[in-house]
């Protein structure tokens, strides 16, 4: 197959397209500020959270090649300890965000420390018990400290330099803006860490560990750092909810919710920068516009009528990707973008192994003459 | 002391339904070397069927019976449709269908039986009046239900046993389980197998889930999450490749958790023990387990070569 247009990896053509690709999506976040409902922009907010989720997931299983089915409990204990801090001990929500930050990264840690000796469905086990035992603890030291069922919600007020107020529509305009802010953080810190020393290391655990361990990567550090990170980041998704919503309860972070984030992320593409968050905003958006609109479908058999009709047509979709797009959204947008233009990676400055690369190219060369 | 024998009497036949389910796993991970998420759902449909027969006016085990059959069947067609095009793909694609399969199985029941979101009763397998029982000394009685669940799930399991160890097809599993390359070079079908594999396991789901029917009384869309939670937690403690430490884990997972929320009614004088803590405090063990014995009680750690 001819390509038909080829830039180099850094070139300035290179740089101009991904330019104007980050200009085009920052332009289409601030139409999307301009033209969309409240009730549309509180729905971004809400699609945001399982994104940061799902990038923390991406993260850990990705990159690092550890499963976790606990990520409902990381968020879920974010969020609890911001409704606990800011309700009970009136903090600054910001400093609560500081706090269930680092308090997820210490719980991520733990439960990093068994994965060091499990692997696969062991681990995915142990991480299921997490997410299972969580909501109950917290339920049940709720009771006790402060005999309610539920703490209060956020409902973050937007500061007053920005110029809004605390009207419902100006608090969505606020949590828009901040829950995409959150998700870049995320973004930036995954990305960063990936394309780090440390980063390299992740991916070499997950090919192969004695390899890694081998060539002197120390598999306990990075594992459970890895999941510590992993979990910070999905307190950062927990405190998002907990500061749009009106209560917390334990039942809000189940064991679906990090079912919920598996499939995003499976759905945008793991291992990849940007797959977790199309594939939380697809899953999303797919989910409400299926609960929405199929009831209204008449011409459907009676038997699909009523809610339950999303999740199965959403598995659906998930299984049919796993078939059609195995590297989910953002990969076959790559493969299918590959058609139309190339990047070629760029050559190596290292000078040994540049002389190697000159060498196998000439040598290649001679082959195809 | 008599109290105590009551609760683990009671123990035994919630934890054989948690061994069955926990079998059926184990023969799927001996087999792919995946854990089936989607194991407990698909029970769940095939449970909902059996309910649906029984309603058409038949009695209960003949429900169970043709209900299994079509989960035996179904279980070869999802293996055959999905999982093997999904292996062929990635490791991954495997987990991802299954878990996708967990949500599918799950709302595809509430579709098709609309009844399930609000629970139905159901009817059980055993004698269940309210003197069905033997007393065996003093206020400790053996409930004819909980003693036909535990004989049942031993027969069953006698059966695979038999079935694993005295035939040729169970020396065909195990040949897969052990080496599929080496399996496939001596002529042995390891896409039949296979189906076989996901056949029984959906069976034995789908007795189980007939089975923790009876016991509460009652089928809902939630009853096999929590069921195939603690099996999946039975199977992890048992050695996910180990059929005895599958039956071995359940009935243990199903008497600590009977004794845990029983037993000590106010442990510590607390009062944080209850029902959902003794889930929570099963895991818990089963974590302390793991640490120690990464590959469950009686699992086979893999020694890789490098």
């Amino acid at each position: 197959m001819t390509v038909p247009f080829t830039i180099q990896q850094n070139s300035p053509q290179h740089w101009a397209a991904r330019t104007g690709a980050v200009a085009v999506l920052f332009a289409g976040i601030y139409y999307v500020y301009l033209t969309a409902t409240t009730a549309t922009l509180q729905s971004v907010t809400e699609a945001t959270i399982i994104a940061i989720a799902a990038v923390a997931l991406n993260l850990l299983l990705g990159f690092n090649g550890q499963i976790s089915i606990g990520h409902s409990a990381f968020a879920g204990i974010a969020s609890f300890v911001t409704g606990y801090t800011v309700s009970q001990w009136d903090w600054n929500p910001y400093q609560s965000l500081i706090l269930s930050v680092v308090v997820c990264f210490g719980v991520g840690f733990l439960v990093g420390l068994p994965a060091l000796r499990l692997k696969g469905p062991y681990l995915a086990l142990v991480t299921l018990a997490v997410a299972f035992v969580w909501p109950t603890i917290a339920a049940q030291f709720l009771e006790k400290k402060i005999d309610d069922t539920k703490l209060a919600g956020l409902r973050l007020d937007p500061p007053g330099w920005t110029g809004l107020e605390g009207n419902r529509a100006d608090r969505a305009i606020y949590m828009y803006w901040l829950g995409l802010l959150l998700l870049l953080v995320a973004y930036i810190v995954v990305r960063n860490l990936r394309k780090s020393r440390i980063g390299r290391s992740l991916v070499a655990v997950r090919d192969n560990e004695t390899a890694a361990a081998v060539m002197g990567v120390n598999l306990r550090l990075t594992k459970t750092i890895t999941f510590g990170i992993s979990a910070a980041i999905a307190g950062m998704a927990g405190w998002l909810f907990a500061a749009i919503s009106d209560t917390i309860i334990p039942r809000n972070f189940l064991i679906l919710q990090a079912i919920i984030y598996l499939l995003a992320l499976f759905l945008g593409g793991p291992a990849t920068y940007t797959g977790p968050i199309v594939g939380a905003f697809t899953y999303f958006f797919v989910d409400r516009y299926i609960r929405q609109n199929v009831p209204d479908w008449t011409f459907l058999p009676a038997i699909v009528q009523g809610g339950a009709i999303a999740p199965l047509l959403l598995s659906i979709v998930v299984i049919a990707f796993v078939f059609v797009a195995p590297f989910g959204l953002v990969g076959f947008f790559k493969t299918q973008g590959r058609r139309f233009m190339n990047v070629a990676p760029q050559p190596l400055s290292d000078p040994a192994t540049a002389r190697l690369q000159q060498h196998t190219s000439a040598a290649t060369a001679a082959e195809s003459e | 002391m008599g109290e105590f024998l009551q609760y683990v009497i009671n123990g035994l036949a919630l934890g054989a339904i948690y061994s069955l389910v926990a079998l059926g796993l184990v023969v799927i991970y001996r087999g792919t070397g995946h854990l089936n998420f989607a194991q407990g759902e698909m029970a769940l449909f095939a449970t909902f069927g059996a309910w649906w027969i029984y309603d058409r006016g038949v009695t209960m085990w003949f429900a169970v019976i043709i209900a299994t059959v079509f989960a035996f069947i179904g279980g070869a067609v999802i293996e055959f449709g999905l999982m093997r095009p999904a292996g062929k793909k990635s490791p991954l694609a495997v987990v991802v269908v299954s878990i996708a399969l967990f949500q599918g199985m799950n709302s595809l029941t509430n579709l098709v039986f609309k009844e399930s979101s609000d629970g139905v009763t159901f009817q059980s397998l055993f004698p269940n009046e309210p003197l069905d029982f033997y007393r065996l000394s003093g206020e400790t009685i053996w409930r004819f239900q909980d003693l036909g669940i535990l004989v049942t799930v031993l027969i069953l399991t006698g059966g695979l046993f038999l079935l694993f160890q005295k035939t040729k097809v169970g020396l065909a599993m195990r040949m897969v389980a052990n080496n599929p390359d080496s399996a496939k070079l001596v002529g042995v079908s390891t896409n039949k197998t296979l189906m076989l594999s996901w056949g029984i396991a959906a069976a034995l789901g789908a007795v189980a889930g007939a089975m923790i029917g009876g016991l509460n009384a009652n089928l809902n869309i939630f009853t096999m999450f929590e069921i195939f939670l603690l099996s999946s937690a039975a199977a992890t403690l048992g050695g996910l490749d180990s059929p005895l430490g599958a039956l071995v884990g359940g009935l243990l997972l199903g008497v600590i958790k009977s004794l845990v929320s029983n037993y000590p009614k106010d442990w510590a004088g607390s009062g944080y023990v209850n029902a959902t803590t003794a889930v929570a405090a099963a895991f818990v063990i089963i974590l302390i387990v793991l640490v120690v014995r990464p590959s469950g009680l009686f699992g086979s750690s893999r020694v890789e070569r490098v």
